[in-house]
């Protein structure tokens, strides 16, 4: 054999590479030097017994990346030139781009920092390398996403300062609370809520929806990163994959830990999926699927096969995923309401539905949509044509958990609002759901210090106590990011731009 | 029409047809290359193309680059065969394969026995050198009369590489199964192609066996526990074999004479739906079962080979697994028929080879 050696194969190269970077420390103890790996009680007793999910080295990683970069800026700066923002179905479209760049774009910044952060806190190799790998994929899907809508910050409103607003505004305290809740976890709790729930169980019911109907809706910019930031997302899949079971092989104690994280991260997930719910269903002109449809095919069809897997190892299905699967047909529903009642406090618009969308939804909800939606919407309709736009001026309150105003319903009755509660330090904290009020009870001690933006706002630590000073210190701008698209900037510069368009074509 | 696929760096070959793509061709002969969203936006399943012209199919331009495919790399799970291929793939060598070339041919039918009511014990007699293969490869059988060939295991040790043998269970409806069954005769002549397949003994390990067999999954056991007892392997081996009723059961004096003759060959038959008329004295229940039960301690330790229908064999990886034996540890053979339809081939990305 030694005498004829074989060409190493790419697994051999990669732990060549990669492996024995580390070492044991001897001025401070391995404990000391990282605090953060074993309090969560996930016991690891062979880091070797990692396997790497994908072999990617430094050198060939900014090769691929450098390339996918020229393309896709090629693509950005054709777009602006040959201004690609009039290409699109409709200036409402905008509106769900408005909501990818401040809540999703500030979630890849963040997941960037978490990743960097576990990766800085596993004691182990192979899972250090992989997660720095990944931060710098995150840094890069921000930097590309930012640097694709600004076109659009160009010609509309809304975009101007979401980072600013990432931090403040009530209503993207969902994505931020979700993220900040794994960044505050363990390392590996992080890796389960991102890597695994996250990217792997609930990725396409969040890239899909926005990149298809990108392209459904003329945007080729937006879409054009979304296929270069997929080809990253399959090795974030296959870390989620591979960390889930590192940590069920390691030790039958981790089981236990690894469900109940597989549940609350579900949950917390599928909540703040709540939002792509809606703008499937309402903020798309040209419409790709309905949400309904999406988690029939994404998380009820691909994910039984994952949890059948998954079951192998004593695993079952995430607990309230039956709940998710109850509330199909109404969720967009109901959460649209929620953002009509109180666009006056949105970066974005909402508006009321078109008769051809209103007869799309009872097409694709024909059990709820016409009896419970249908004649709400009529009636915002009505009345605001009548000059009586609905805002709703009272504060909503909010789910301590997942911080979405308390619109939602109860599993078995979808006309009576959900209200659940627990008493801690004889404080009462309310929820919207039982999967919200059980993450809570878990660890009461972490949601109790949640930011909430309605308390905040009572409290006085949002600029002032009526609504132009809160959205003063939103940094939005009255009257023209926030209210009803009929009449809005936005609208009157598209309603011009078609006029102009119409005109030069007589 | 079908191509010859050759995967380095194993250097081992597989068909595959116009239609397919090369990861499901891939996936199908139990070579586990990485993929994950399997339809080209991901470029998981990127390989190297040494030899021979694919279409590329429909990749992202993201997941495959221009430079990239300029480079002779394709996505597996996008390209289809133009021409017999050799790729380069990310997969892992196993030190315990050993590469025979696929051979194809013409054997007589030497024996026909029923080894119970619905399973045909037959032998057939090859000229020349015979046939080289690993214990536990199947080879292809041409089926006159029948289109496509039919996988079956080879029963016999490789040490008798001119008498081949095969236990063959009739498939209800089976067209390949019911000529063996019903038409066959000593004296026919059948043709063949083999070796294939990647279930064979990983001896490098120096571990302690357990190999589970269900109904007709103990002919590649039965090669594998012979070959091992030939070589004077001295690791521990215990062989499970699970059957419904005691008319299922056939070998077991055969086994149990080994047992007798060998202190480390343990073999226990498993009924798990005895008739009324049964005088059984040994273990009962589903084989998978009375596997953890002889091994109240877990199978941490072990490498496990089963062999058998997927309900067999997914009931033996829970088992295995709640025993503390993961994936690097379980080789398995599916025995899928006509019976088990897609479904049994249908799974998430989670595992790579059980």
């Amino acid at each position: 054999m030694s005498e004829n050696p074989k060409k190493l194969n790419l697994k051999q190269r990669y732990k060549l590479l990669t492996r024995g970077l580390d070492w044991e420390t001897t001025y401070q103890p391995m404990d000391k030097v990282f605090p953060f790996d074993t309090f969560e009680g996930i016991k690891i007793h062979d880091w070797d017994g990692w396997e790497d999910p994908f072999r990617l080295t430094m050198d060939a990683y900014w090769k691929y990346q450098a390339e996918k970069e020229r393309k896709l800026y090629a693509v950005i700066d054709s777009f602006a030139q040959n201004n690609g923002h009039m290409g699109i179905t409709d200036a409402r479209y905008v509106n769900a781009i408005k909501i990818l760049l401040t809540g999703v774009t500030s979630l890849e910044y963040a997941a960037h920092r978490g990743f960097s952060h576990v990766g800085r806190h596993l004691r182990g190799v192979g899972p250090r390398v992989a997660c720095q790998m990944q931060a710098i994929d995150e840094l890069r899907h921000a930097q590309t996403q930012i640097h694709t809508l600004s076109h659009y910050n160009r010609y509309f409103d809304g975009f101007h300062d979401w980072r600013h607003m990432y931090d403040r505004v009530w209503y993207l305290s969902v994505p931020k609370s979700f993220f900040d809740d794994a960044m505050t976890a363990g390392p590996f709790e992080f890796v389960t809520a991102i890597s695994f729930s996250f990217e792997y169980v609930l990725t396409n019911l969040l890239f899909v929806p926005f990149m298809s109907g990108a392209a459904y809706n003329g945007d080729m910019a937006t879409v054009t990163f979304g296929f270069s930031a997929q080809s990253d997302e399959a090795r974030h899949m296959t870390l989620g994959l591979e960390v889930i079971k590192f940590m069920l092989e390691q030790d039958e104690a981790n089981v236990p830990i690894v469900q109940r994280w597989i549940d609350k991260w579900f949950w917390r997930g599928y909540r703040l999926l709540s939002l792509v719910a809606m703008m499937m269903d309402y903020m798309l002109p040209k419409r790709v699927m309905s949400w309904a449809e999406a988690w029939e095919m994404y998380y009820e069809d691909a994910g039984a096969a994952l949890f059948e897997d998954l079951e192998r190892y004593g695993l079952r299905p995430p607990k309230y995923a039956d709940i998710a699967t109850k509330e199909k047909n109404r969720l967009s529903h109901e959460v649209w309401s929620i953002f009509y009642n109180y666009t006056h406090a949105a970066a974005f618009h909402t508006w009321s539905p078109e008769d051809n969308e209103l007869d799309w939804l009872s097409e694709k909800y024909p059990d709820t949509f016409d009896k419970m939606y249908r004649p709400r919407f009529d009636y915002w309709r009505e009345q605001a044509a009548a000059g009586n736009r609905f805002y709703n001026q009272a504060l909503p309150q909010l789910c301590t958990t997942c911080q979405i105003p308390m619109g939602f319903t109860e599993p078995d009755d979808p006309t009576k609002i959900c209200f659940r509660e627990s008493v801690f330090k004889h404080e009462r904290y309310h929820f919207c759901s039982d999967g919200c009020k059980d993450i809570f009870d878990w660890e009461p001690e972490k949601y109790v210090q949640s930011w909430l933006p309605v308390h905040e706002i009572f409290k006085g630590n949002c600029g002032g106590t009526d609504l132009k000073d809160v959205l003063k210190w939103y940094h939005l701008n009255d009257g023209v990011d926030n209210m009803d698209y009929e009449g809005s900037p936005d609208q009157r510069l598209w309603a011009e731009w078609t006029a102009n368009r119409s005109k030069a074509a007589e | 029409m079908t191509y010859q696929l050759t995967v380095e760096p194993l250097g081992e070959t597989i068909e595959i047809s116009e239609e397919q793509t090369l990861l499901d061709a891939l996936l199908r002969s139990g070579i586990a290359i990485p993929y994950a969203c399997g339809h080209g936006l991901c470029s998981t399943c990127k390989v190297d193309l040494l030899e021979g012209e694919v279409d590329l199919g429909d990749p992202s331009l993201f997941a495959l680059m221009d430079f990239e495919r300029a480079d002779g790399k394709i996505l597996a799970c996008c390209a289809t065969a133009l021409s017999d291929l050799v790729i380069e793939a990310d997969v892992d060598e196993d030190e315990d394969a050993v590469v025979h070339p696929i051979s194809d041919l013409e054997g007589e039918v030497m024996e026909l026995t029923d080894l119970t009511h619905d399973i045909k014990g037959m032998w057939i007699k090859l000229p020349g050198n015979g046939l080289k293969f690993q214990a536990g490869q199947y080879v292809n059988l041409a089926m006159p009369g029948v289109s496509g060939p039919r996988a079956f295991s080879l029963a016999n040790p490789p040490s008798q590489p001119n008498l081949l043998e095969f236990q063959i269970k009739r498939v209800p409806e089976g067209a390949g199964t019911e000529i063996i069954h019903n038409r066959l005769k000593v004296g026919d002549r059948l043709s063949l192609s083999g070796p294939f397949g990647r279930f064979f003994v990983r001896k490098s390990a120096k571990l302690p066996m357990i190999f589970l067999a269900g109904g007709s999954g103990l002919s590649s056991c039965k090669a594998m526990v012979l070959d091992l007892l030939e070589a004077d392997e001295t690791e521990d081996i215990t062989l499970f074999h699970g059957v419904r009723a005691q008319c299922d059961l056939y070998d077991h004096d055969l086994f149990r004479d080994l047992a007798e003759s060998h202190d480390h060959f343990t073999y226990m038959a498993a009924l798990s739906e005895l008739n009324d008329n049964d005088q059984w004295a040994g273990a009962t229940g589903f084989v998978s079962d009375v596997a953890a039960q002889h091994f109240a301690n877990g199978f941490t330790g072990h490498k496990a080979y089963v062999c058998g229908p997927p309900a067999m064999i997914e009931a033996s990886i829970r088992v295995l697994m709640k025993g503390r034996l993961f994936e690097k540890d379980i080789y398995t053979e599916k025995f899928v028929t006509l019976a088990d339809g897609e479904a049994a081939l249908a799974r998430s990305p989670l595992f790579r080879r059980i």
